[in-house]
């Protein structure tokens, strides 16, 4: 969270430079009088109150009630997955032998597994862990990707070649084979950090490709060409201007990386190549939710439905996002 | 155009000699063949083990450069991709579950581009009203949805249908299971337990090619030359259909092209939930065995597939947009 708003206020900085540059640029000297004017005039009318631009993707985002509605949910998932192991008396490794299979009752909320083990506790656990790799390695992936996708377009020339054949190379074999390669080696106990490791390690590569193209139109404009040539270093000028102008683009798709993580993790740990006993998620819960299909439908239903609500309403979010950032939306209201 | 495509191969086959490389000293590196002798118990004798680990070229007491250049010679002189830890020779194993894969795969991968093109041209020309609203919000919430929970819910849905009307309807799982000669009825029994996997497999296709097509279609449907026809006094559709549709139909080919290996992976989930011996299934059980030959040639085979979607999106887009040249 803390990262989205730095990427929001600095997207916001730059912005205000371009608007800078061009205004000193002056265009037409009316233009720039008339500029100079209103920034005069605004000062002197200090009750005029400008809306600032986070405020502006605020107000744009509350106007869409689904979007609302999802944030809304995620929270209340987060909260769930934080305290929720609180309001039950079982913890997700202590079985309850007395009750195997059992189905939802007063003693055991949303039922208990084959083995015993409550699934209230279990699906917290598993939704936190869950949770915690989505976001973990959706963030990492968009800072490896922004990172290396602009600086395979700022370095024009045999870096770019070269560094476009390697991206390639790299999605030649599908992630998914090689991340399951890496994971499904990880012993218990730490098999969610290899999961995280390894979802990162192959998640950022078609996504910096797409970032390079996007970066191809940056690298042109006027203020990333006089800070080449005012001699300001190659990654200052790539962390100052260029990441910071794929703002809008980067807070999306890390919001819907989510959603990929957490597809990814789950079908992982479905497989048993991802997070294994003692530890649990809701992929492995599906997985222990298979083969009772018939006896115990609870332990494949419950996860299955938090699974779903988790990613429609980071979804949501995304969509809400994606309209409020937008400047050429035409999904929300007319007025600013 | 043939010397373009010649170029482009050339680059596609170093492209898979260097993946494939990778993956096998990334294989090598992560998985632990060792372990499966190490576990058993009682423990067979350490020189037995080593000699079986050395059939199989896979001993980590063996430097892996030395391991990877033997790997290397067999499969250019004799096409051998090696044994697995059980001493079974990879290359059958891959081959026969291919048609397995494939059966279910191409289906699926028709009725997606079908229902999903078509569904991506009806709310295109529907723009924000309610079909398209309700169609595309459908197509946001299946888009969203894990393969696994896709799959096993079918399969909960289908076993409550079953149990309702006291008859088994649809099977979950595998792809055969009657044993007579009479030919109606074997097809009828595949029809039985094909339908499932490919309804899970054709749903998260269409919802894609359904958003990818209606946005391709509203991109060029405002186009000038789009107006310039309905300024001729073409009526909407035949405009539509004559100019716009056939312009937003290039990038969708490009799609469908690089969907063939994406639709591999995706098919490794709905094996495992319907238990059909296909490549999926076969590549999860080389992970849990630690077989680094196999999972690498699942790999390579996986690479082949990519690349080939890859080749056949630029034939494609050079083929069908005169304004990629080529050179």
């Amino acid at each position: 969270m803390m990262n989205d708003s730095e990427n929001m206020v600095a997207d916001a900085d730059a912005t205000d430079e371009v608007r800078d540059f061009q205004q000193g640029d002056g265009q037409t000297a009316d233009v720039t009088t008339d500029n100079k004017s209103g920034k005069s005039g605004k000062s002197e009318h200090d009750d005029f109150k400008r809306t600032g631009r986070m405020m502006l993707y605020v107000r744009r985002f509350c106007r869409r009630p689904s979007a609302v509605v999802g944030l809304i949910v995620l929270l209340i998932l987060i909260f769930f997955a934080a305290f929720g192991a609180r309001f039950s008396q079982w913890s997700y490794d202590e079985p309850d032998f007395a009750a195997l299979a059992a189905p939802p009752s007063s003693e055991h909320w949303l039922g208990t597994t084959v083995g015993g083990s409550d699934l209230y506790a279990m699906i917290v656990r598993g939704l936190g862990r869950s949770l915690t790799i989505g976001i973990l390695s959706s963030i990492c992936i968009t800072i490896i990707a922004a990172l290396v996708g602009t600086a395979v377009a700022f370095f024009e020339g045999w870096f770019e070649h070269v560094g476009m054949w390697l991206l390639d190379m790299l999605l030649v074999v599908p992630s998914f084979l090689l991340i399951a390669l890496i994971v499904g080696m990880a012993k218990g106990g730490s098999d969610w950090i290899w999961l995280a490791i390894g979802l990162t390690a192959f998640g950022w590569i078609g996504y910096a490709r797409t970032l390079r193209t996007l970066t191809l139109s940056l690298r042109d404009r006027e203020y990333v060409r006089a800070a080449k040539f005012m001699g300001v270093p190659s990654f200052t000028i790539i962390v100052r201007h260029l990441v910071p102008n794929l703002g809008s683009v980067l807070v999306i798709n890390t919001v819907l990386g989510v959603i990929g993580a957490v597809n990814s993790e789950t079908s992982l740990s479905f497989l048993g190549l991802g997070i294994k006993a003692p530890d649990t998620s809701l992929g492995t819960l599906l997985n222990a939710g298979q083969s009772v299909v018939q006896t115990s439908p609870w332990v494949l239903v419950f996860p299955s439905v938090m699974l779903i609500i988790l990613t429609f309403s980071v979804q949501l979010i995304g969509d809400g996002l994606r309209d409020a950032i937008d400047p050429y939306s035409r999904s929300g209201g007319k007025a600013e | 155009m043939l010397k373009y495509i010649i170029k482009r191969i050339g680059n596609y086959i170093i492209m898979l000699f260097v993946a494939v490389s990778m993956t096998y000293f990334l294989a090598s590196a992560f998985m632990d063949p060792r372990s499966n002798y190490m576990s058993r118990n009682p423990r067979p004798p350490m020189a037995s083990i080593n000699r079986s680990l050395d059939m199989a070229n896979i001993n980590d007491q063996t430097p892996v450069i030395i391991r990877y250049g033997r790997w290397l010679k067999g499969i250019v002189t004799r096409w051998d991709w090696g044994l697995s830890p059980d001493q079974s020779p990879v290359g059958p194993a891959i081959a026969s579950r291919i048609a397995a894969s494939l059966q279910l795969v191409t289906l699926a991968t028709i009725l997606a581009i079908i229902f999903g093109v078509s569904i991506g041209v009806y709310t295109a020309i529907r723009q924000y009203k309610w079909q398209d609203r309700v169609l595309n919000s459908i197509a946001t919430f299946f888009l969203v949805i894990p393969a696994a929970v896709m799959g096993l819910m079918v399969v909960l849905i289908a076993i409550n249908f079953n149990n309702l009307i006291g008859t088994r309807a649809f099977y979950v799982t595998g792809l055969h299971s009657y044993q007579g000669n009479n030919p109606v009825l074997w097809v009828l029994d595949y029809l039985q337990h094909l339908i499932l996997p490919t309804i899970v497999m054709t749903i998260p296709g269409t919802v894609s090619y359904h958003l990818t097509q209606r946005t391709y279609l509203l991109d060029t449907m405002n186009a000038d030359y789009v107006r310039t026809a309905r300024a001729k006094g073409l009526p909407l559709n035949i405009a539509i259909r004559r100019h716009a549709l056939r312009t937003s139909l290039i990038p969708t080919a490009v799609d469908v092209a690089f969907s063939i290996a994406g639709v591999f992976t995706g098919a490794v989930i709905t094996e495992n939930v319907f238990a059909i011996n296909g490549l999926g299934m076969y590549f999860t059980q080389t992970i849990a065995q630690n077989d680094i030959n196999g999972a690498v040639a699942v790999a390579a085979f996986g690479g082949v597939c990519t690349l080939t979607g890859a080749l056949l999106a630029d034939i494609f887009s050079a083929w069908l947009d005169p304004r990629i040249r080529l050179s």
